[in-house]
């Protein structure tokens, strides 16, 4: 099943996600007007959140998108890893 | 350092994002200098931001019916409706390290010219980060940077006219949602130069390159003929492509 959540997050930018999840997360996709630097870092965020189960907390997801960023030094200009995870979060209800 | 400045020119969308990006090349590999330049579109187009879905932001078939070209861009932020007439576009791509490394700070810089630009015509203007410049706490001017390979490109644009209503045919709002009560609630957030001063299109570029090239060594130039073809490459290749059109 694909569901969707978006919202304008608090940094200030509009971040979109569409998941197509079953008891697992099978694909991801996030979209909005948001800056994040390097650009390739949103496909990481994205190929790892596939597999996830469908109840998945927003601890885990906050973490491993915080992990991600880190480990490549990149930048999030009107979004966050938190605003990001809430809207999955969201997303997965 | 000594900048190249391309002064005015027209071109389709995506021939315009593909210089960009050829420039960024040739930077990267030496063989281009640090450029400034100056553009239209022709025809009329709307850019989408890298991370954003072209089917959730463009109305495709209004952009095929008005001859509306669609591009997907290089750098991140939002959908943007660029008017042949109504607006002036500029890009910078130099090496990263010629600016502050924090990117709201390298936004701050060059948004600073565009505003002292505006200064010479009579407007006074305010940077807000992350990427905007308002008149009177009107938008006036958006812009987006990428940094990759140790190059950063910004390009943005400066509204010098403004028809919202083509605006919001080609951005996906359905036509009929388009109320003159959006209408009007649109023209108390954005602005262009025409509001504030009987300036010519010439005059509003002639500012723009003052201040772009104010205290700075350069020099007119024009693409070479590598950086051309490459362009040129990328347009057809990349650019135009139904893969990098609905990437996301």
């Amino acid at each position: 099943m694909i569901t969707h959540s978006s919202r304008k997050v608090k940094e200030g930018k509009i971040v979109k996600v569409e998941v197509d999840c079953e008891d697992v997360i099978k694909k991801l996709k996030i979209t909005g007007d948001f800056f994040l630097h390097p650009e390739d870092v949103l496909d990481d965020i994205e190929k790892t959140m596939v597999g996830l189960k469908k109840d998945v907390s927003f601890e885990t997801l906050f973490l491993k998108i915080d992990d991600i960023v880190k480990n490549n030094d990149a930048r999030m200009i009107g979004i966050s890893p938190e605003s990001i995870a809430e809207v999955l979060r969201e997303a997965l209800k | 350092m000594r900048w190249r400045v391309i002064g005015l020119e027209t071109h389709d969308a995506y021939l315009n994002m593909a210089i960009d990006e050829a420039i960024s090349e040739g930077i990267r590999a030496g063989s281009s200098p640090p450029t400034i330049r100056f553009y239209n579109w022709e025809p009329g187009a709307v850019s989408i931001g890298y991370f954003q879905g072209i089917r959730d932001e463009v109305n495709l078939e209004v952009c095929r019916e008005l001859g509306v070209d669609c591009i997907r861009r290089w750098t991140g932020g939002g959908a943007v409706y660029h008017d042949s007439g109504g607006e002036l576009t500029y890009s910078v791509i130099a090496p990263a390290g010629v600016f502050p490394k924090n990117i709201i700070e390298s936004y701050r810089l060059i948004c600073g010219w565009i505003i002292r630009g505006l200064g010479i015509l009579g407007i006074e203007a305010e940077f807000r980060p992350v990427n905007d410049i308002l008149v009177k706490n009107k938008k006036i001017s958006g812009s987006a940077q990428t940094r990759r390979g140790g190059i950063l490109l910004q390009h943005g644009t400066l509204l010098y006219g403004l028809d919202l209503k083509t605006m919001f045919s080609v951005l996906n709002v359905s036509r009929q949602k388009i109320t003159d009560k959006m209408i009007k609630s649109a023209e108390e957030r954005v602005t262009c130069v025409q509001m504030y001063r009987d300036a010519g299109k010439e005059d509003v570029y002639e500012a723009l390159l003052k201040a772009f090239t104010e205290g700075k060594g350069y020099e007119f130039g024009t693409w070479s003929g590598d950086e051309l073809a490459r362009a040129k490459e990328l347009a057809e290749e990349k650019y135009r492509s139904e893969e990098w059109t609905y990437l996301r």
